[in-house]
């Protein structure tokens, strides 16, 4: 079975839709971000305060993910792909491509970017979405590669989204300077102070409007606003929400992040469904809306956001229902369910804006309905001991308050890691999630969504796996001579591409 | 004045290497760099591999060992975050910091001495109590909070200055004004205290009845000797500038050692901790030297 997943040169560079070339000018931009780059390494690209500056912008991908629309995975330095019939998978590959340092693009750039990605001398963190799985390149030509591999991946394409290309004569160590064929190029890097990219002339895409970008980095919300207001600055893909006051030029934007409460179900009485129900029912989510969370912010039925493959319509909020919350722990009770156990939430310093005031306000409508809940906030490493296996053994009945990020497209990078009896940080073993988790992994199109859909309305509904909370949105501040809009990728990637100039 | 020398530095040196030990085990307690390097997703193969790249898995002796070693030929080893040498991130961040401490302690003592001398010399007048009120309220000013009001002020309302960053004299004016607020603070008062003292002294009052102008007794006869105390206070003030100016530096997006160290804290990246601190350590004991050798010019009691 011979079959074309895409054909077609679409252009990847795409600029944000319905902008009109003739209208467009072009020029340098400025942006201010919160976190600095402490290496511009591209197989590093998958960490957002890297990504953010070199992803698709110096290093390219094989494929791109369509954050914007609803085109899936697109083409970038492929042009298409198709799965031979053992479930390879062939990549042909764009032509006339070059690299900034003026060498060719081919096949054999892209078998030394994953070798590289495997090499001992190097920890490359994209290497994690490739976990458990046996690759094996062949470069059929100069414009064709074979990947093989153990087990199959149906979405392969996908990954390559994630995958940065480099050229063959990188060493394997982390390196400074890097070298792609993107639209843009390192020209200047001084730590602590700026990054600057300019556009190359030689691209082979489409030429972005901004001919130069310059990257700041200053830690204090309020000033990286200031610095737009000032004409410092151009974009700064996040502000607080108490500086997000000029609707000219601040933006909300759902975020990908997802906030939630992990339920350890192995112990007492977290066990019980009809305890882990009452913890939903007892939560008031839409009062927290426009007060404690931002007006904007979504409420979850899953722990990836609404643009995710297979995110599931039907699947609804728990309503409040303190009533029915105390019914269910009245029966729990009756049945010999120990609901009177301290329940403790872990909950991590300055993990999302609110999170001391949002907890305790979550801590008193659960003890409303009859849960006696202890809460306490823990820093970065601590919190990561409670949410990560293995679990410490004698820890009583926990809720770990977290925040998840899948702007991936695919539930794939979460389902495992979350809910699978092996995954890092699931709080069950449940074998139709393992099963569904499995069977959508490898399934592909419509077959694949639905299988994704399935799953997160059994874990909602029937295990009642966790307590979802928010997706999250973020604010950003754009000068009012960029024709920009952030999406859900924003955290992790911002395409200079994108960027219009008035 | 050179055995003074060398006995300092030797003591010195006793306590940077204990202060070397004690930071390289307590940095280890703090936990695995492995867990913060890599997303939480991360398979338990990958973090072992960057362990193993990196030296961690060995016993903490044996790692203490082989710094020690490299240490001694001058190599405090790579980043792991930054992938280079941990001396040159921690060197370009503390020339920011060297500056941008020169320059506001050079400020603070000269303003401080002339306000505080002036004050002292009309103590309970005008212009005392209006210092002491300026002085006090500088001296307790949180500086996160004057840094982002001086940010609207002049950035944003009056468009005079830029809100941070680095690049001209201008981008130094924000940082410095801010940081010399509470050092400037508090040498007044400790001028005007030691000032007062020396000023209702005998040699003043002769001073006086012989007919000496205000200028020269505040200035010659009684400053030099109301400058002991002065000295100390601002060694003081100058070495919690030169640990890093944390805050100012966050805000204004200054490239300086304070940052860097909380960071590098933060992230679990020792080789740079303990790089900042053995610099840090070693100016601030330059600096020590360089109060001992005031003192010595100010009193010659000391010198002999």
């Amino acid at each position: 079975m011979k079959k074309t997943m895409l054909i077609g040169a679409m252009m990847a560079a795409s600029l944000a839709a319905g902008m009109s070339p003739a209208m467009a000018g072009s020029g340098p931009v400025k942006i201010v971000l919160a976190e600095e780059a402490d290496l511009l390494e591209p197989c590093m690209a998958t960490r957002s305060n890297i990504g953010r500056i070199i992803m698709e912008n110096v290093s390219e991908t094989l494929t791109e993910l369509d954050v914007r629309g609803k085109k899936g995975v697109m083409p970038r330095l492929a042009e298409k792909w198709e799965q031979t019939a053992d479930g390879s998978w062939r990549f042909h590959l764009r032509q006339g491509v070059k690299f900034s340092n003026g060498t060719t693009f081919d096949a054999k750039d892209v078998k030394h970017s994953f070798e590289r990605i495997f090499s001992d001398k190097n920890i490359c963190e994209s290497r994690r979405y490739f976990g458990g799985m046996k690759i094996d390149t062949k470069v059929v030509d100069d414009n064709t590669i074979d990947f093989k591999v153990d087990p199959a991946q149906p979405i392969l394409p996908l990954l390559m989204s994630l995958v940065t290309i480099v050229p063959e004569e990188t060493p394997m160590e982390f390196i400074r300077e890097p070298v792609g064929t993107g639209p843009f190029k390192l020209t200047n890097w001084t730590p602590g102070q700026q990054i600057v990219l300019d556009a190359r002339s030689d691209y082979w895409g489409e030429k972005p409007q901004v001919t130069k970008a310059t990257y700041l980095f200053r830690a204090d919300p309020a000033v990286r606003a200031a610095m737009v207001q000032t004409g410092e600055a151009d974009l700064s893909p996040s502000i607080s929400q108490l500086d997000a006051t000029n609707t000219k030029t601040d933006f909300s934007y759902l975020d990908s992040e997802t906030v939630y409460l992990r339920i350890d179900h192995n112990i007492a009485p977290l066990n019980d469904v009809r305890v882990r129900k009452a913890l939903n029912l007892a939560i008031d989510r839409q009062a927290f809306v426009g007060s404690l969370v931002p007006d904007g912010a979504v409420l979850a039925t899953a722990l990836v956001p609404p643009t995710t493959l297979g995110w599931n319509p039907d699947v609804k909020v728990f309503p409040f229902d303190p009533d029915g919350a105390k019914k269910l722990l009245e029966q729990a009770k009756a049945d010999g369910v120990p609901v009177e156990t301290p329940i403790t939430i872990i909950a991590r310093t300055a993990n999302f804006p609110n999170v001391t005031e949002i907890m305790e306000a979550i801590q008193a409508q659960l003890q409303d309905v009859g849960f006696k809940v202890d809460l306490k906030f823990v820093e970065v490493a601590e919190h990561e001991g409670y949410y990560s296996k293995p679990f410490k053994e004698g820890r009583g009945p926990i809720l770990v308050a977290a925040s998840h990020d899948n702007s991936k497209g695919d539930p794939s990078f979460t389902m495992f890691f979350k809910y699978d009896s092996k995954g890092t940080q699931s709080g069950f073993s449940d074998p139709k999630v393992d099963d569904l988790i499995q069977r959508a992994t490898a399934a592909v199109g419509d077959e694949r969504a639905k299988l994704w859909s399935q799953l997160i309305a059994y874990l909602h509904d029937d295990v009642v796996a966790d307590v979802l909370l928010f997706h999250m949105v973020g604010f950003s501040r754009v000068s009012e001579r960029l024709d920009f809009k952030p999406t859900i990728a924003t955290n992790s990637m911002l395409q200079l591409s994108e960027i219009g100039i008035k | 004045m050179l055995s003074f020398i060398r006995k300092r530095s030797l003591s010195s040196l006793i306590s940077l290497i204990g202060l070397v030990v004690l930071v390289f085990f307590l940095s280890r307690l703090t936990g695995d760099p492995a867990a913060l390097f890599l997303p939480v997703e991360a398979s338990a193969e990958m973090k072992q591999q960057f362990r193993e790249l990196h030296g961690l898995n060995d016993p903490l002796l044996v790692q203490f060992g082989r710094y020690v070693g490299n240490v001694v030929t001058g190599d405090l080893g790579e980043s792991l975050r930054k992938a280079r040498p941990a001396l040159g991130v921690v060197l370009e961040a503390f020339t920011w910091t060297l500056w941008l401490a020169a320059i506001t302690m050079s400020l603070v003592t000269v303003c401080a001495i002339v306000v505080g001398s002036l004050a002292a010399f009309r103590s309970g007048g005008f212009f005392d109590r209006f210092s002491s009120m300026i002085s006090l309220i500088g001296a307790s000013v949180p500086d996160f909070w004057l840094a982002i009001v001086a940010i609207v002020v002049f950035s944003i309302q009056l468009a005079w200055l830029p809100t941070s960053g680095t690049g001209s004299v201008l981008h130094w004016i924000l940082p410095i004004g801010v940081l010399f607020v509470r050092p400037f603070g508090i040498i007044v008062q400790v001028v005007r205290g030691s000032m007062i003292g020396a000023l209702s002294s005998a040699y003043v009052k002769t001073a006086r009845a012989k007919g000496v102008k205000a200028g020269p007794i505040i200035f010659v006869h009684a400053l030099r000797n109301a400058m002991l105390p002065v000295v100390t206070v601002l060694g003081d003030q100058a070495a919690s500038l030169l640990n890093g100016a944390v805050i100012v530096e966050t805000i204004f997006g200054f490239p300086g050692v304070g940052k860097l160290m909380i960071d590098s804290i933060l992230q679990r990246d020792f080789n740079v901790v303990l790089a900042a601190i053995l610099v840090t350590a070693i100016a601030i004991f330059l600096m020590n030297v360089l109060i001992d050798l005031a003192y010595a010019l100010l009193d010659p009691r000391i010198r002999h």
